[in-house]
């Protein structure tokens, strides 16, 4: 068969294994990069004006690849519904911002605040997941739910000392997040002071985008390693049989824990070097709508799948520039497609979770039919006369030739 | 042979669910190779008591040790730890893993590998997943043939035999002390039944100690040491395999009582 | 300790008012998890399409004049266009996007229904209105204030907490003493049972999601006569106390979901009276937290068995 026939058979599962070779990866990414100085020069030597435009929309883009590849750890891989997922995007771009701008008068530079925002993404990542990830799926996900809310309202009210019970906590020009209208003119991402040369030098606009794919490269790299290490067969076995999961030894509990935490740090991360590029955060950074916004893209290029959640995050962000009406309908057009995607195809592109049952998976209903069984398996038929023989032969394993 | 170890040892095992006593007052012996089987009619309990075993559920009363230790309480990964490892009636595979990383998941509670070591390629996390992967070549040596040009094929696309050698090689995988087989004839014809026979027999002689819930009745009498009854989740009957098999209750738990004076 | 003790009644009764709004529509979600096992996430938005069903209908007698005709009515037409269009929309939900994912992995159902939510909030942004619509209540229902002694509610709050009790009684009954009542709690206990006794799940299915839809109807038209405004994102935080409510009742219990919806709304009175107002929502998230973690099943739910 050739190979490209092969490939086709094989299902999103091969697909996928085809797509993130190193031989793939590594193309897509050099291209990619390539991109903007590409647009530039179409844009110097034609009537063409559309470069910033397109710069600007491909780094959207990129910041939406690193959101859906983190959501798809912990949706996709270990089939959790964290419904709040875009709060942890939202806390690392508000700890970043408290860290370098004038809101607290600090200013850190690069590792500090990583450190910082890590630290506080994964203090909250594990405050909403302990209580809840022993407990159901739907549960987990009112609970996120709930947190990004109660996160967007903190954020509002608490550009003024909270008052509990009549006494007030913290002096009157306490402001610590801005309010409605959020912390502005926060640092752009610098380079660290002990490179020389450079060092200090502030990150340009256009050049976001690199961090960003550079940012996606690592966590797709980091993905692939657990995958196929003992971490992420650990993560899809917990997804897809829980009880036989604990059975071999699986502590679900943790492992859960793990994908929820690291999912909630990538996005902050991701939250941080966002607040460097608009030099900006504010409440709307935790609206829900964009969690189900990251959770279309993923849907959309398939559960489980890293291509996919590129191609999603691609499509999702690229297409209502294109089609100039979306812009306005975005979120009716893209709700609908979920819908519309997870009656008739829910494991959109390339999915490779399991979210119908199979017809071919056995169970308690096909032993019910002696034929059926029989004819799963590979060996022949046998007459009830040849059986007995053959049982009162006891001890030795009969050695068949599989049918050809 | 005295100097065979107790492996199971099951001490007023009782279980209820809600008012109904799944299992009650339950008292078993099994010792280090020992090939021992429990069956009754459906709805005796016997599934529970792999449950109860296995740490799926938490025993109502009574005690169950492993080679000593205290399992009741533990939570069901502490268990498959210290050397419970078990299939299931209606087989239990990640369909969306393939044959091999269904088989690794055996070896997951004694293979020392983390996310931080897997991500920057640490050497003692390299050499541990190394270790798994053999293990998967270890735990297919009894089916071979079958399973070897498969190892890459996801779980779901297998066919029911494939499946369940699959799930006993992932039990295998898991290094225990004590194997539990819930039902592992079922849905096979009479050559696979002989390959079953002849395998635990093979798993015994490598030291593995087998308990088995059976409903096949050729099968179980011609592979155990011994039988335990179970009905209603009582104990009626415990011996040899001819000696249960005549046993007037056993015929009566069965068939009746008219049968078992016939 | 002397203004707590001046305050408490005052605050039990605004508690109890917003509590049977969040036991309405409690309801709902109750009654769709204990047949399907799944968290109706649209649920909120079905509340909230009732309530601009009822302010449209409002409008067009109000605002086009059409004098004489008596406030009762409208709001009577109020209602029935609220608890009917919510039913339908209800049921038209299920059939559409639940159904097909009736048999699917325990989640996929849970991502259709955050969809269906984003729908019909942006639906309703963008086609009807971003800013909040004003229900012309004052010109239907009285204004007055009940006062006894030194408890004041709003004569739109009382009747928000009669109807929304009647209502629960009506459900009680129609659950726990007619036939169709006992076919519901069969297929809640067990689906494929109830179908070998000849029952026919699909319709019971259908009339549990018409019911439940039709409680939060009439809660939309309830809340937007109390405060006389309706806006798409209302929908959002109060399924979200809603669905607290239920987990503190111990979710698939229907009088859970009204102990459980009382019981909440009391809390944040009493958190948003003492405490602090502007954290009030804050301390339903809390109450979601701790039962979660003290008492998963709720009050008067069966003890979580393990998830298998």
């Amino acid at each position: 068969m050739p190979w490209h026939k092969r490939l086709w058979e094989s299902g999103p599962y091969g697909w996928n294994q085809a797509l993130t070779r190193p031989q793939v990866l590594v193309p897509f990414f050099v291209v990619a990069a390539t991109l903007p100085p590409l647009l530039q020069y179409i844009e110097n030597n034609s009537a063409w004006t559309g470069a910033e435009f397109w710069i600007r929309i491909l780094t959207t883009c990129a910041m939406y690849a690193c959101l859906a590849v983190s959501l798809n750890l912990v949706v996709g891989y270990a089939g959790l519904l964290n419904l709040g997922f875009i709060a942890f995007f939202a806390i690392g771009s508000y700890a970043y911002a408290l860290v370098a701008s004038d809101q607290l008068h600090q200013h850190l530079p690069l590792w500090s605040s990583l450190i910082t925002v890590i630290a506080v993404t994964l203090g909250f990542a594990l405050l909403v997941g302990i209580p809840s990830l022993r407990l159901r799926g739907d549960y987990l996900a009112i609970v996120t739910l709930a947190f990004g809310l109660i996160m967007r309202e903190l954020t509002i009210d608490l550009d003024r000392p909270p008052v509990l019970a009549g006494h007030q906590f913290g002096p009157s020009d306490f402001n610590l997040t801005g309010g409605t209208a959020g912390i502005h003119a926060v640092d752009p991402l610098r380079l660290p002071s002990w490179m020389p040369l450079i060092h200090g030098a502030a990150f340009q606009s256009r050049t976001y985008y690199w961090i960003f794919l550079g940012f996606l490269a690592i966590i797709i790299f980091c993905l692939l390693r657990w995958r196929g290490s003992r971490v992420g067969r650990a993560w899809v076995a917990v997804r897809e049989d829980e009880l036989a999961a604990r059975a071999m030894g699986v502590n679900t509990f943790k492992y859960r824990l793990l994908a929820f935490c690291t999912s909630a740090v990538m996005a902050g991360i991701v939250g941080m070097i966002d607040a460097a590029y608009t030099h900006n955060t504010f409440p709307d950074n935790f609206n829900v709508q964009e969690t189900v916004l990251v959770f279309i893209m993923v849907v959309l290029g398939g559960l489980g799948s890293i291509p996919g959640a590129i191609v999603g995050a691609t499509l999702v962000t690229i297409l209502p520039f294109v089609l100039q009406q979306l812009v306005l309908y975005k979120y009716v057009v893209f709700s609908l497609v979920l819908i519309v995607l997870m009656i008739f195809r829910p494991q959109g592109l390339l999915g490779t979770v399991s979210i119908r049952p199979r017809a071919t998976m056995g169970g308690t209903i096909e032993l019910l039919t002696a034929e059926s069984a029989i004819a799963a398996s590979e060996l022949p038929t046998v007459t009830d006369r040849e059986a007995a023989d053959l049982e009162s032969a006891s001890g030795a394993i009969v050695a068949m030739e599989p049918e050809p | 042979m005295t100097d065979r170890r107790r492996v199971l040892e099951l001490r007023g095992l009782t279980h209820r669910f809600g008012g109904l006593k799944a299992v009650d007052g339950l008292q078993v012996d099994i010792d280090e190779g020992e090939i021992v089987s429990l069956v009754g009619p459906n709805g005796a309990g016997k599934t529970t008591v792999f449950n109860l075993i296995s740490g799926v559920l938490k025993a109502t009363a009574g005690s169950i040790r492993l080679l000593g230790r205290e399992l009741v309480g533990l939570p069901a990964h502490r268990i498959t730890h210290h050397g419970v490892a078990r299939t299931f009636q209606n087989i239990r595979v990640f369909p969306q893993l393939t044959v091999r990383e269904n088989i690794l998941l055996g070896t997951h509670h004694w293979t020392r590998s983390g996310m931080l070591g897997s991500a920057i390629f640490w050497p003692g996390t390299m050499r541990a997943e190394r270790a798994a992967e053999a293990e998967v070549h270890t735990a297919i040596d009894l089916f071979r043939e079958r399973l070897e040009p498969r190892l890459e094929d996801p779980a779901y696309s297998l066919s029911y035999a494939n499946r369940r050698r699959t799930e006993i090689a992932r039990a295998l995988a898991a290094r225990p002390q004590l194997l539990l087989l819930d039902e592992p004839a079922a849905g096979m014809n009479p050559y696979e039944r002989i390959e079953i026979a002849g395998l635990i027999r093979s798993m015994r002689d490598r030291g593995l100690t087998i308990f088995l819930i059976e409903h096949h009745m050729p099968l179980v009498m011609e592979i155990s040491d011994r039988v335990i009854v179970m009905d209603h989740g009582v104990k009626i009957a415990e011996g040899l395999p001819k000696e249960v098999h005549s046993n007037p209750r056993v015929v009566e738990a069965y068939l009746g009582r008219r049968a078992a004076s016939a | 300790m002397d203004y707590f003790l001046q305050t408490f009644p005052q605050q039990l009764v605004n508690g109890l008012e917003a509590g049977s709004l969040y036991a309405l529509i409690a309801l709902g979600y109750t009654l769709v998890y204990g047949i399907l096992e799944m968290l109706n996430f649209a649920h909120g938005d079905v509340f909230m399409v009732g309530g601009f069903l009822a302010a449209g209908v409002a409008g067009l007698f109000i605002h086009n004049g059409v004098a004489a005709v008596p406030a009762a009515l409208v709001v009577t037409l109020m209602v029935a266009v609220a608890m009917g269009g919510s039913g339908l929309l209800g049921v038209g939900i299920e059939r559409i996007a639940y159904r097909p994912l009736r048999n699917a992995n325990r989640l996929a159902p849970l991502i259709t229904a955050i969809g269906v939510s984003l729908l019909l909030e942006s639906v309703v942004q963008v086609q009807i209105s971003p800013a909040p619509v004003l229900v012309p209540s004052n010109e239907l229902i009285p204004q007055s204030v009940l006062q006894v002694g030194n408890v004041a509610t709003p004569f739109t709050g009382a009747t928000l907490f009669v109807a929304a009790i009647l209502l629960m009684v009506g459900l009680d009954l129609f659950v726990f003493r007619t036939r169709f009542g006992s076919a519901m709690r069969a297929t809640a206990q067990d689906r494929e049972a109830a179908t070998f006794m000849g029952i026919d799940v699909d319709r019971v299915i259908v009339v549990t999601f018409l019911i439940g839809s039709a409680l939060a109807g009439v809660g939309g038209v309830l809340y937007g006569l109390r405060f006389a405004t309706v806006d798409f994102f209302m929908g959002y935080l109060l399924g979200i106390k809603a669905f607290t409510a239920a987990v503190i009742g111990g979710i698939g219990n229907l009088r859970g979901a009204v102990v459980g919806g009382l019981l909440l709304g009391v809390l944040e009175s009493f958190g948003g009276g003492f405490i602090s107002s502007q954290y009030q929502d804050a301390f339903a998230f809390l109450a979601l937290i701790v039962v979660l973690l003290v008492r998963p099943q709720g009050l008067f739910g069966q003890p979580l068995t393990d998830r298998a």
